[in-house]
């Protein structure tokens, strides 16, 4: 028979909560890092030169062939070791999941702008616009309504991708109940308490952009 | 071209707004345009008619280098037409209407007429919805201003089109197949919208299916049959006594014979 004892929870709320808002901290500035450098990239793949494609395309590429957390280690131990310049944990982690989470949002970014009728284009550049006039006006808006759905699992995958920055001790909030675990020997506690404390983050967000987007999405049908 | 080939045309004594000179235009082997020449004058409203894939809309596109030409020329207003890349500020002076309307879906009516001034000329907000309002008074939409395109009909979203077209003020008003997706009874409130146009002198330029539009407004028939003009002429003379085999062929298949 198991016995359940929230108690070290209870005693550690502080330490907790203090994880979980890294956690939240970590996921909005790697959201909107990956964000802008997502659109750059999207948008330089479908627009830009020959030369940029290829670059962008083999980012792209190699940033989906390797585990997040082979990148996130490599940031954190290797990147010194390369460069002289060490980064404290949690700029190592910022900048591995930007880097890893930036390259899926410029998929998104990309398959939005293609997706929007090749007319609305010749319709922009018919006006007398230029092709960044048309491309922010009138592309990128239309696009970014069609990029929701995907773009909310991004947002949910980053929340949970920053869990992995456990390993190099960033204190998120899944370090922190790593830490409450070891030192009161209830994983089972703690790790459910973990769960429950990620899918109750995650389920409003995943919900609420659904919602949003349905509301929009007739603006971007062309 | 000869005399005897304009014979009975309004305004070829003018200078041509634009005028085509052995326009070649080729995707990959394709010959779509095979050695085009054509002029337009001012206030002229030129019918281009042919089959489907005859070159009509290629023409069209070309004419404000939203495609790039292989061969000859085309000249605007004594100006040599520049190439895509560099042709914004031509494009900006000639209007153009597409089959698909391709309204910005995500603009309101009145912000998709005031769009143009906007972005590309920088006229302040209130001066070119201002602007807007009006246009969209003359093509009989001024209660839809707010109106998004998803909730307007074809007709609706095609007149919209045209006022944002007209708000750059163009010297020529392109038109491909503008009521070709539209339900046939949206079709007259988009070709009167255009006959009123005509009738105020705007030079045209109209890729058409709508052979009574062609006869009734039109000034000048151009007949397009595999990338060539097989004929042209005025209205009546083409389509009462048209010269060429090619051009009865056209309007025999157009006609159902079932």
């Amino acid at each position: 028979m198991l016995e359940f004892d929230f108690s070290p929870l209870v005693e550690s709320w502080r330490f907790l909560a203090l994880g979980l808002s890294v956690t939240l901290g970590l996921s909005a500035a790697v959201i909107v890092s990956s964000t802008v450098l997502g659109v750059l990239v999207g948008v330089g793949r479908v627009y830009g030169p020959r030369w940029l494609r290829l670059a962008l395309t083999f980012y792209v590429d190699s940033m989906r062939a390797v585990p997040v957390l082979v990148v996130l280690i490599w940031t954190f131990f290797a990147f010194p070791l390369a460069f002289g310049v060490t980064l404290p944990p949690l700029a190592a982690a910022f900048a591995a999941l930007t880097v890893h989470v930036g390259s899926y949002v410029s998929e998104i970014v990309r398959g939005g702008i293609e997706s929007v009728r090749a007319g609305q284009m010749r319709a922009a550049l018919a006006l007398g616009m230029t092709t960044s006039q048309a491309i922010r006006q009138v592309i990128l808006p239309q696009a970014a309504i069609r990029m929701l759905p995907p773009y909310a699992s991004i947002v949910t995958m980053t929340i949970k991708e920053t869990a992995v920055s456990a390993v190099i001790a960033v204190p998120e909030f899944m370090r922190s109940s790593e830490v409450v675990s070891s030192q009161s020997l209830r994983p089972l506690e703690v790790y459910t308490v973990a769960l429950v404390v990620y899918f109750l983050l995650m389920f409003p967000v995943a919900r609420g952009v659904d919602r949003i987007y349905r509301r929009l999405a007739h603006l971007g049908r062309s | 071209m000869t005399d005897a080939a304009n014979s009975g045309r309004v305004g070829a004594d003018r200078p041509p707004v634009i005028l085509y000179e052995e326009v070649v235009k080729r995707y990959g082997g394709f010959v779509a345009l095979n050695g085009v020449s054509a002029r337009v004058h001012q206030g002229e409203v030129v019918c281009l008619i042919g089959p489907s894939g005859s070159g009509k809309s290629t023409l069209l596109r070309c004419t404000n280098a939203l495609e790039a030409i292989e061969g000859g020329r085309i000249v605007f207003e004594g100006q040599t037409l520049p190439t895509p890349a560099l042709a914004a500020p031509v494009r900006r002076r000639m209007g153009m209407v597409f089959q698909n309307f391709e309204l910005f879906p995500h603009k309101s009516a009145l912000e998709n007429v005031a769009i143009g001034p906007r972005t590309v000329l920088g006229t302040a907000k209130a001066e070119a919805e201002e602007k807007a309002q009006a246009l969209l008074v003359k093509v009989g939409l001024a209660d839809k201003a707010a109106s998004y395109p998803s909730e307007l009909s074809g007709g609706q979203q095609q007149r919209v089109a045209i006022a944002r077209a007209l708000a750059m003020e163009p010297e020529v008003m392109l038109f491909d197949e503008p009521t070709s997706a539209l339900d046939p009874e949206t079709v007259g409130e988009v070709l009167n919208v255009m006959k009123r146009l005509a009738e105020e002198g705007m030079t045209m330029i109209v890729v058409t299916h709508e052979m009574t539009f062609a006869r009734r407004v039109g000034s000048w028939v151009v007949v397009f049959d595999k990338g060539r003009v097989v004929e042209e002429g005025v209205p009546k003379q083409v389509f009462e006594q048209p010269r060429e085999q090619r051009t009865r062929d056209f309007f025999s298949h157009l006609s159902w014979s079932g």
